[in-house]
């Protein structure tokens, strides 16, 4: 019993990394149409500015709320002068270029930063355990689980009843329409697509005290953010949300359960969703 | 009038002997090294290439090899076994290289031993720990100074014979390292305690390499009935595995924990004092292990131009150069053919000890160190007390059964 419950447990934390990184990667495909290849590497982007701030200051708030803005800064720059120019032409050229950009800054990181691995401690009031059962449970993955649905309630409160987040999903359904009713839409998409390197970001820094940070951290994490995408529906919302959580779950029962098929769970999965449906679960019939 | 053609033959014969010094100073020695440059495990191959580059500053320094300036080309192998592959024909037929050094990852080495005889070029393993290149699937040219897994499990099971634990179980990288350290390892213990457990093949844990999140995995272990646990993973995999472990309570005291590769410096150096105490790691070379002059020298000098202490795979690196330099004098050639004569039953002191290449399966006969983490204020990382020293003969299987059969 106790090995179920903490198996739930720690499919629904790895579940709510993932929701937060496939948000973002949702929200960009879902208004811009642009698959980015780069968004595992601004979330390793996050987890190394994270711990540069830990350093400096030594508190991983700072690194928590510094961090992602800084990368959200830098994705303005990459969307105004290296996406924008290429939106018209055929798609092939935004996965080079994002394929390319994801190559750039992972050797990026690897100069400034070095191929070590590091260590991000987690902040002394997450830091602990509780008692579970007969065993004990880290306070930080319980505050990730907890996070998780407070920042999908957080997006969904904004895309339904804000006004920015009308006119972004007004965009994402009808691109043409938005634009004639006088969205300025090159301002949007530059706004979305920072926005997606912010979520990616902080997923990145929340990742840091649960996983060694490290240049290659962002070339794992992407294969299992496009399958929650995939799963749950390309652009999304509550995809990414169920997508994540039934990819997180799959990790810890399948690893219990049926070891030998574990690493193909998520694959076999993949393949029954795009035979059965194959614009996902939550995605529109369009 | 006499004085000054002494005087222009003089120089004449100095300008002579500059140039003919440049005639005889043949083309240098190429040496190839493919490491893990890249991805989550790249700090073994920045490590390597430290002590590669330390070894040759010292025998270029001491004038070469037979003479000749040594030159070394890094290529990345990424730990996949198609890309080490093409990084080694690459540094055979287009840098032409005269030997080849390196490997991390059993995976890479099982795929580039059996090509080096179609290349004809000798391959010095320095870290791949896989029994079958020195066994199953020996051939002429591929040796190895480190020790292997038959070598490093030997150890673990002397060691586990002596702890309390009766029920063993594992955690270890999903791939032939992970199982066949766990393979050794039931067929080593039970041999010295016949009463010892082993769970089944569905209850243990082998996680892929790709693993960031090993909850699950310690969940699994938490809640079975072992109280003694093999752990197998390296690199990346092993900070993670340690950090949520630690968290989860996996380290309470209630299970002994053995880590085969749990001394690597790559990972006390990231861990630090997360690295939990009293646990028993092993390791292929611990720069404290002894006190020998080869080896303070080496750890002296790596400490002053790199300001860490050497890894073990940066030892490696040293160590092979300094074996193939030894084994190039020995033959007085560098002559592909002659060096594999050369290194077959070479005994050389290299920091980790006197090690002797069996010229039956090419492998180095090695001494083995585990010890158990300790706090040392004075230390940057975790230190190892209890030192558990064993000789390379006790712990060498003999050739029969390394299944070797050269070709």
């Amino acid at each position: 019993m106790e090995g179920f419950l903490a198996n739930i447990l720690n499919g629904l934390s790895w579940g709510m990394l993932l929701f937060l990184i496939s948000m973002g990667l949702t929200t960009v495909f879902g208004v811009m149409g642009v698959l980015n290849f780069a968004h595992g590497s601004l979330f390793m982007l996050g987890s190394y500015l994270c711990m540069q701030f830990v350093r400096w200051s030594g508190s991983f708030w700072m690194g928590l709320v510094l961090g992602p803005p800084i990368v959200a800064a830098l994705s303005i720059l990459i969307e105004r002068f290296l996406l924008r120019p290429i939106y018209g032409r055929d798609v092939s050229f935004q996965l080079l270029l994002t394929f390319g950009l994801m190559l750039f800054l992972d050797d990026g990181v690897r100069l400034i930063w070095g191929p070590a691995y590091h260590v991000v401690a987690p902040p002394a009031i997450l830091s602990g355990v509780i008692p579970f059962f007969s065993q004990s449970y880290p306070v930080y993955r319980i505050f990730l689980v907890i996070l998780g649905p407070l920042v999908g309630l957080g997006l969904w409160m904004f895309f339904t009843f804000t006004r920015w987040g009308k006119i972004l999903r007004a965009a994402a359904m009808d691109r043409q329409m938005a634009e004639i009713v006088g969205v300025r839409v090159p301002i949007l998409f530059t706004g979305v697509f920072a926005f997606g390197a912010w979520l990616a970001a902080l997923g990145g820094a929340l990742a840091a005290p649960h996983q060694s940070v490290g240049p290659a951290m962002g070339e794992r994490i992407i294969i299992e953010s496009f399958i929650v995408v995939v799963i749950g529906g390309m652009g999304s919302f509550p995809g990414a949300f169920v997508g994540a959580l039934i990819l997180g779950l799959l990790n810890s029962f399948g690893t219990t359960w049926i070891p030998d098929v574990q690493m193909a769970l998520p694959y076999l999965f993949l393949a029954v969703i795009l035979l059965t449906r194959p614009r996902g679960l939550f995605g529109g019939e369009a | 009038m006499k004085h000054r053609w002494l005087t222009v033959l003089l120089m004449l014969s100095v300008v002579l002997a500059v140039a003919g010094a440049g005639l005889a100073a043949e083309k240098p020695v190429k040496v190839g090294f493919v490491y893990i440059m890249s991805g989550p495990f790249a700090t073994y191959g920045q490590f390597a290439k430290q002590g590669a580059e330390l070894a040759i500053d010292e025998i270029n320094a001491a004038g070469g090899i037979n003479g000749r300036k040594v030159e070394a080309l890094f290529e990345d192998s990424t730990g996949k076994p198609d890309v080490g592959i093409r990084a080694i024909r690459k540094l055979v037929y287009e840098n032409e290289v005269d030997v080849v050094m390196g490997i991390d990852s059993s995976g890479v080495a099982s795929a580039v031993a059996p090509i080096m005889n179609e290349l004809k070029t000798p391959l010095i393993i320095t870290h791949a720990a896989t029994p079958d290149v020195t066994g199953t699937n020996c051939n002429r040219y591929t040796f190895r100074v480190s020790l292997n897994i038959n070598q490093n499990i030997a150890m673990a099971a002397k060691l586990a014979a002596k702890l309390k634990a009766k029920t063993w179980t594992t955690v270890g990288p999903d791939y032939s390292f992970g199982h066949q350290s766990w393979e050794y390892f039931q067929k080593y213990l039970s041999k010295q305690k016949p009463d010892a457990v082993f769970l089944p093949k569905e209850d243990v844990a082998f996680s892929p390499m790709a693993t960031t999140d090993f909850s699950p995995y310690i969940t699994k272990i938490l809640n079975s009935k072992a109280d003694g646990v093999l752990i197998s993973l390296w690199g990346g995999n092993l900070i993670d595995f340690v950090r949520q472990a630690s968290d989860m309570g996996f380290f309470d005291g209630k299970r002994e924990v053995l880590m085969t590769l749990g001394a690597a410096t790559e990972v006390l150096y990231a861990l630090k004092d997360k690295m939990p105490e009293n646990i028993w790691v092993g390791t292929r070379y611990w720069f404290a292990a002894n006190d020998s002059p080869v080896n303070k020298a080496f750890v002296d000098a790596y400490m002053k131009r790199y300001n860490v202490y050497p890894s073990y795979n940066a030892h490696g690196a040293y160590a092979a150069l300094k074996t193939y330099a030894a084994a190039a004098k020995k033959a007085n050639s560098i002559d592909k053919e002659k060096i594999v004569a050369a290194l077959e039953g070479l005994t050389i002191e290299v920091p980790v000890g006197k090690i002797t290449i069996r010229a039956e399966d090419h492998q180095a006969i090695t001494d083995g160190v585990w010890g158990q983490t300790a706090a040392d204020p004075k230390m940057p990382i975790r230190t190892l007390k209890n030192l558990f020293h064993l000789p390379g003969d006790a712990i060498t299987p003999p050739v029969e059964e390394t299944g070797c059969k050269m070709k």
